[in-house]
């Protein structure tokens, strides 16, 4: 048996208006590092992360998409793949925030339907410039039953806690298969079912 | 023959003509000649220069500058009888016709300047609205003009740069593997003959199954590269 450097392979996708700092937060996440200069990013790029979580190893692999629209075609066919989605927006552009919807639209038509899903409302270092309210984006997020984080990639606020919650609320409803358990479900509530089919078999 | 309407060119040349050479006249014709010389061609210069010109470049004014100097020349033989008198009817029909030719000359002259004008400012236009890529004309509402000198004009489709990021990201999580793969050697975690798995799933959006733990053997990987 071949060995293996995490436990579980978690996909996810980072979406959003252009220029609100997708590759920044993720940069700050996978580097620990901030550019201030601004590389608009061509189509899709990735980093990969290993975190540990309830004592498993788990490999995040994070899709950066450009949030241009003439990269539309290129950047929705990654949607699928993805078990959880961040949707970003600039607490400074009023317009970032106006198009969530556009963007839920999206991942609505092109990604799974079981995606977890989160927003973040980014560069909540800039308070002199923002425009957009931290409740109208808890608002938002409690209509469409979303987490909601206010997050700066500059200052490191929030970056780490935002990747951690989204990939514990993909592991909370992932099927872990126990290598002395085969066929055993113990996430999804069979927990009790599972023993007894154990102890009694 | 006799019209009421006289070309300064006859008058000019028919006044000789008549055969008098009474004071009146001559008194007219020096006070029109200081004239002139005066307002029109300044002090130094006189009707006689006409017949230095070239001959595209006469204007109407020197035909007619040209016509009083031989009307002036003819009235000093003029009592020479018929056959001078016949030959100034010559003199002035030829005289006519070189105001006709200069006229015709000169108007087409200005005919073709100004057509040439009309088209350069066409040709400008049509190369500014070309270069600016408006191109309302040739283009629809979703379409655009490229133009075909600007070295960053868009020159690859959607498809082929699809194509070319999925093979960055495929080598870029190659990269890692081997980087990955690398660090376990060095760690000592890893014996020598035994291989690290530890694939990225690369697979691309036409992904079907949706494993949230998938773990890749190497057939899968290699499929996948493959297939890119």
């Amino acid at each position: 048996m071949a060995k293996k450097t995490y436990d579980l392979l978690f996909k996810l996708l980072l979406i959003g208006d252009s220029g609100v700092g997708k590759t920044c937060v993720l940069f700050r996440f996978s580097d620990d590092a901030f550019n201030t200069t601004f590389i608009s990013t061509i189509g899709i790029d990735f980093k990969i992360k290993t975190v540990e979580l309830q004592g498993k190893k788990i490999k995040l692999q994070i899709w950066d998409t450009a949030g241009q629209e003439r990269f539309h075609t290129i950047t929705t066919s990654y949607y699928r793949g993805a078990m959880g989605i961040m949707l970003v927006y600039d607490i400074t552009n009023a317009k970032s925030f106006e198009n969530i919807s556009k963007w839920l639209r999206n991942i609505d038509e092109h990604a799974n339907e079981d995606v977890e899903r989160m927003l973040l409302g980014n560069k909540c270092d800039m308070e002199d410039k923002r425009v957009v309210p931290k409740a109208k984006g808890e608002q938002i997020a409690r209509e469409h039953g979303i987490r909601f984080f206010e997050t700066s990639a500059k200052a490191n606020i929030n970056i780490e806690k935002a990747f951690l919650t989204l990939a514990e609320d993909i592991l909370r409803k992932t099927p872990v298969k126990e290598p002395n358990s085969e066929n055993v479900d113990i996430s999804s509530g069979g927990g009790v079912t599972g023993w007894k089919s154990k102890c009694c078999s | 023959e006799v019209d009421c309407v006289y070309t300064i060119c006859e008058i000019m040349c028919l006044e000789p003509a008549l055969n008098c050479c009474n004071e009146d006249v001559t008194v007219f014709l020096y006070l029109r000649d200081s004239y002139r010389s005066v307002m029109e061609f300044g002090e130094e210069s006189s009707p006689a220069v006409a017949f230095g010109k070239d001959a595209f470049e006469l204007t109407v004014e020197d035909v007619y500058d040209i016509s009083y100097v031989i009307g002036r020349d003819l009235l000093k033989i003029s009592s020479a009888g018929e056959e001078v008198s016949d030959l100034q009817f010559k003199i002035v029909r030829v005289l006519e016709m070189l105001e006709t030719l200069v006229n015709k000359y000169n108007l087409s002259l200005e005919e073709l300047k100004m057509e040439r004008d009309n088209l350069k400012r066409e040709l400008d236009r049509v190369i500014k609205e070309s270069s600016a890529g408006q191109g309302t004309q040739t283009a629809g509402p979703n379409q655009m003009v490229v133009d075909l000198t600007d070295p960053n004009r868009p020159r690859f489709t959607m498809q082929e740069l699809k194509e070319v990021l999925q093979e960055r990201n495929q080598l870029k999580a190659q990269l890692m593997v081997a980087q990955e793969e690398l660090q376990l050697y060095k760690s000592g975690i890893l014996p020598q003959a035994e291989p690290a798995m530890v694939e990225v799933d690369m697979e691309t959006p036409a992904a079907t199954d949706h494993n949230p733990a998938i773990i890749n053997d190497p057939k899968d990987e290699k499929t996948t590269i493959g297939r890119l």
